[in-house]
């Protein structure tokens, strides 16, 4: 008996060691997420074909269609080419809104012998933003031995910082405490005080802390001191929430309270339901047995 | 209102039996309840937190997957018992009765397991995980509540169904067996609530830009949830068929009298032959999974099928291929102990050559990630004379014919003992092969005729190969059942005289089957890369990298031994426990078997 059972253990054994030997002859490689880029209308350009070039073979997933050196996939048309051939396209449309076009609505124009594939990299996944499309025709002009033409206007920048991540509730909370009033984030509001889309790229997140709770830690240059009201009346869990999101905007993390317990309340509520429920249950339990007792006597007498 | 002097169905011995079950939910609930809001008012507060040494990912992964193979347990092994009763009930045969029984009485250990998987689960969730555990929930908050309902319902209606087998036999058998549809039903709603979560993780709807929930049904019904929900269906049964024939192979292999014998052979037979039908039709279920992916999104699609992930679908290959060998294996062994099958075995050797030839061009990938060195000396990307059996068009051929050939298996086995008498039999054969025939023949000229098309075109050629060889079976078992009526045996089958290395085969399954599922389960998770909601949330921690095959592979690897262990712990136990046959003691003795 323990003899059989020894066997099939050691049947299994084999089995599965063999599936993961198999599992290793194959080949390995890590990958690791993409960086986050950020990019402001002063970015250099050489900076901008640069961080391009991180998008095509990082977030924007273009290499499990293209090439962009000699070796590659061929689902899509060579990107080293790109540039070059775009001025020839599609008449009437200039090299630089050809490629940004391409990029932003694939099927607008498909290039002949391909299939109308490719996914809009505006659009979730890659989900980029117009200034980081911009610098992938910055990296693609490159590519093709030429000059960056793009430039990045004030409302490029503003749809990069609404495609970071997951939402955040500390954009909200700008809103709730009137920072917008007097500071603009992602494209969106006043100018007495500095942007913010690009703060935390400057200061730490502690930094960024002590300064909305008390303006005077430190001024901005070029702006005047005592505009700022002191933040001392903000919750501080909303503050922590502020500073993730303009953290986030900058590609660093920084962790806000977490997020609440979504068994808070609920979760007890539900718990005292079970609980009625188990009594009430135990209840017909109770009655049946009873029943079966008087049954049982019934029949007996 | 059951009339009061005749015993009625439901005893108090099946109520308490249920109580205890309901009750062991609640407190398992509580606990983790407790836990979770114990610990993460302790712990600090953050986006994630990290788990020391096995890192949150695998920390998750082990007891998700764990969690999904009893749960796919649970689930099959109702289907099985319900189809086994129902055959056991139409045919009068008291043994098919026997093995549902035994099957259903593994519920109650196997649903402990499986719910105190699902509470690690849980834990390791919400607290590893904490804010984007908080986005899911507050987005599906009406499902997880129905969740909750729904397993107290499947709780219910499962240890009824298991407590009142031997009260609820006879006048109240149909009741008993609609009570086992219920098991079905509500288990199927079960996993039709969880998938909807784990789906929209893949390919998520429902939401605006900002993540913003706009329509539940939406993100419940999102593109892949029908197509997981029907694979995972189909998937189950074959697992709880297969790990039941793994069960009987074990006993086979251990009894000690020709009766025990004859008895566990049978046994795992049925459970070869509900996995192995249930198996069949599940590549299918994954081409329509897959084309949803691509119409969701194409970059999903081609990094899954072509991109890094393209290797792990040649292990895939090699796990589907050598499992329809291992079905084959069991179904010609088995022919041994049928007089008269000797007649098919002159067919087997072209059959293997079917599947040996299928097998590696299954397994023949299609576009890799070559070196450059690789790349020059192929003269390409693709291989110039490989390449062309790594397309799709060849795979379907080849799993269309390996299809097929298992099947004629089957049918070759069915009707080993069996001359057809019927005044038409010769015609019905003939036709039978000429249905055969040409359905290989379509499926050929397809599979040639498609190099010549556009891939736009080729793509529905597929459908005429699978309704080619769906078409086939179908009027080859319809012509098949009228000409074995009355058919003369030559020899009643001698259940029992089989070689023990087919028991092996039966393991093989069962564990390429676990295997199959942790691998897929990987594949399916990882084509989301560093995404935790594909496109829409990003996995900002550490953990967010696509790991090695190698890695993968080994780890899948350590969950099904787990598995393994675990399932046999809860046959072990099981067998142990007193078989206590509701309330009539004079039943005992019968179950004096089960214990030993
Ligand atoms: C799913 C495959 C796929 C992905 C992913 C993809 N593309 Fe494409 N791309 C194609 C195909 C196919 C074409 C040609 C048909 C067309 O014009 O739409 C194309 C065309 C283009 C063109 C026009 C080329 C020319 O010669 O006119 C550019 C530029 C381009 N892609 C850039 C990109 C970038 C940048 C990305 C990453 C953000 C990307 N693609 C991602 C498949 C893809
Ligand atoms: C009444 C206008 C006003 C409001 C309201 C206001 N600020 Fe400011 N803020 C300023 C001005 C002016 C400066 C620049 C001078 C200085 O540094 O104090 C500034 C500077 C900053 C800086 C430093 C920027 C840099 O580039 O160094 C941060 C960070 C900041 N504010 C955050 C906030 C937050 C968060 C809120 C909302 C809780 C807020 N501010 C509300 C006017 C305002």
């Amino acid at each position: 008996m323990s003899r059989t059972l020894a066997k099939i253990l050691v049947f299994t054994l084999v089995v599965i060691g063999a599936f993961a030997y198999l599992g290793q002859l194959v080949p390995q490689f890590v990958e690791h997420p993409p960086q986050k880029v950020v990019i402001t209308t002063t970015t250099d350009k050489a900076d901008l074909a640069e961080f391009g070039k991180k998008l095509v073979r990082g977030k924007g997933g273009c290499l499990v269609c293209h090439k962009d050196q000699e070796t590659g996939n061929e689902r899509g048309p060579d990107l080293r080419k790109a540039a070059a051939q775009a001025p020839s396209r599609k008449p009437g449309t200039a090299a630089e809104d050809y490629l940004i076009e391409s990029l932003k609505e694939p099927g607008a124009f498909v290039v002949d012998g391909y299939p109308n594939m490719m996914p809009a990299a505006v659009k979730p996944p890659a989900k980029m933003s117009m200034a980081e499309v911009k610098a992938v025709v910055a990296y693609l002009q490159v590519l093709a031995g030429g000059e960056p033409s793009v430039t990045i206007l004030p409302e490029d920048v503003a749809t990069a910082a609404a495609a970071t991540g997951p939402v955040h509730r500390g954009r909200a909370l700008m809103d709730t405490h009137a920072c917008i009033a007097c500071h603009s984030v992602a494209g969106e509001g006043g100018a007495i005080g500095p942007e913010l889309t690009t703060v935390a790229t400057r200061h730490e997140p502690a930094t960024l802390l002590s300064k909305i709770r008390q303006p005077s830690t430190w001024t901005a240059e070029g702006f005047p001191a005592g505009v700022m009201p002191v933040g001392d009346a903000i919750p501080e869990g909303d503050l922590h929430e502020i500073v993730a999101y303009l953290a986030s905007l900058a590609g660093k993390s920084y962790s806000a309270t977490g997020a609440t317990s979504p068994w808070s309340h609920e979760g007890l509520r539900l718990g005292l339901v079970i609980l009625i429920f188990n009594l009430g249950m135990l209840l017909v339990l109770v009655l049946a047995r009873r029943g079966e007792r008087a049954r049982g006597g019934a029949s007996h007498g | 209102m059951i009339h009061p002097s005749s015993s009625p169905p439901v005893t108090p011995y099946a109520l308490k039996g249920v109580y205890k079950g309901i009750l062991k939910v609640s407190v398992m609930l509580a606990l983790t309840y407790a836990l979770i809001s114990g610990l993460a008012s302790i712990l600090p507060a953050a986006d994630y937190r990290e788990l020391p040494l096995l890192g949150n990912r695998v920390a998750v992964w082990i007891p998700a997957q764990l969690h999904l193979m009893f749960a796919a347990f649970v689930l099959g092994v109702p289907i099985f018992a319900v189809i086994t009763e129902i055959i056991g009930a139409v045919t009068k045969e008291r043994r098919y009765d026997e093995l549902a029984r035994e099957f259903t009485k593994l519920l109650a250990m196997a649903y402990t397991v499986t719910a105190v998987l699902g509470c690690m689960l849980l834990a390791l969730l919400v607290l590893l995980y904490p804010k984007f555990v908080g986005y899911m929930s507050e987005l599906f908050k009406p499902t997880w509540l129905l969740y909750i309902v729904l397993i107290f319902g499947e709780v219910i209606v499962a240890y009824l169904y298991w407590y009142g087998w031997d009260t609820m036999q006879g006048r109240y058998k149909k009741w008993h067996i609609a009570l086992g549809v219920l098991v079905n039903l509500w288990g199927t709603a079960l996993l039709f609530v969880a998938d909807a979560w784990v789906t929209f993780m893949m390919s998520p709807s429902g939401i605006d830009e900002a993540n913003h929930l706009v329509s539940l049904w939406d993100a419940v019904a999102n593109h892949t949830w029908m197509p997981i929900n029907i694979h995972r269906l189909l998937a189950n049964v074959a697992f709880g068929g297969a790990i039941a024939a793994a069960y009987a192979a074990v006993r086979f292999l251990n009894a000690s009298t020709d009766e025990e014998r004859a008895r566990f052979d049978w046994m795992g037979y049925v459970g070869s032959f509900i996995a192995i039908g249930a198996f069949i039709p599940l590549p299918f279920a994954g081409y329509w999974l897959g084309r949803e992916i691509y119409q969701f999104s194409e970059q999903m699609g081609v990094s899954m099928m072509g991109g890094s992930f393209a290797w792990l679908w040649i292990l895939q290959a090699s796990l589907i291929g050598s499992l329809f060998f291992a079905a084959n294996f069991y179904l010609w062994l088995g022919m041994g102990r049928i007089p008269g099958a000797n007649r098919y075995t002159k067919f087997q050797v072209l059959m293997i050559l079917v599947l040996a030839l299928g097998f590696l061009t299954w397994a023949t990938p299609r576009s890799i990630i070559a070196t450059g060195g690789e790349m020059a000396a192929m003269g390409g990307s693709h291989h110039p004379f490989l390449g062309l059996f790594g397309v799709m068009a060849a795979k379907n051929t080849a799993v269309n014919l390996m299809i097929l050939t298992t099947f004629m298996s089957f049918m070759m086995y069915r009707r080993g003992n069996r001359i057809p008498v019927v005044p038409w039999a010769t015609v019905g054969k003939a036709l039978q092969a000429l249905v055969v025939a040409v359905a290989v023949g379509i499926v050929l000229f397809y599979g040639v005729y498609s190099y010549f098309v556009p891939s736009l075109v080729r793509i529905g050629f597929s459908v005429y190969q699978v309704s080619a060889v769906l078409g086939a079976m179908a009027v080859f078992v319809a012509i098949d059942i009228p000409l074995l009526k009355g058919a003369r045996e030559i020899g009643a089958i001698q259940w029992g005289k089989i070689a023990p290395r087919a028991q092996y085969a039966l393991f093989f399954m069962a564990i390429v089957f676990t295997l199959l599922m942790g691998l897929m389960g990987y594949i399916r998770s990882g084509i989301r890369q560093y995404w935790h909601v594909y496109g829409r949330v990003a996995d900002e921690s550490a953990h967010a990298y696509t790991m090695s095959h190698g890695s993968a592979t080994l780890i899948v690897s350590g969950i099904v031994l787990v598995f393994l262990l675990l399932i046999a712990g809860v046959f072990a136990l099981t067998a142990r426990q007193k078989d206590k046959r509701g309330d009539a003691p004079a039943q005992v003795a019968l179950a004096g078997e089960d214990a030993r």
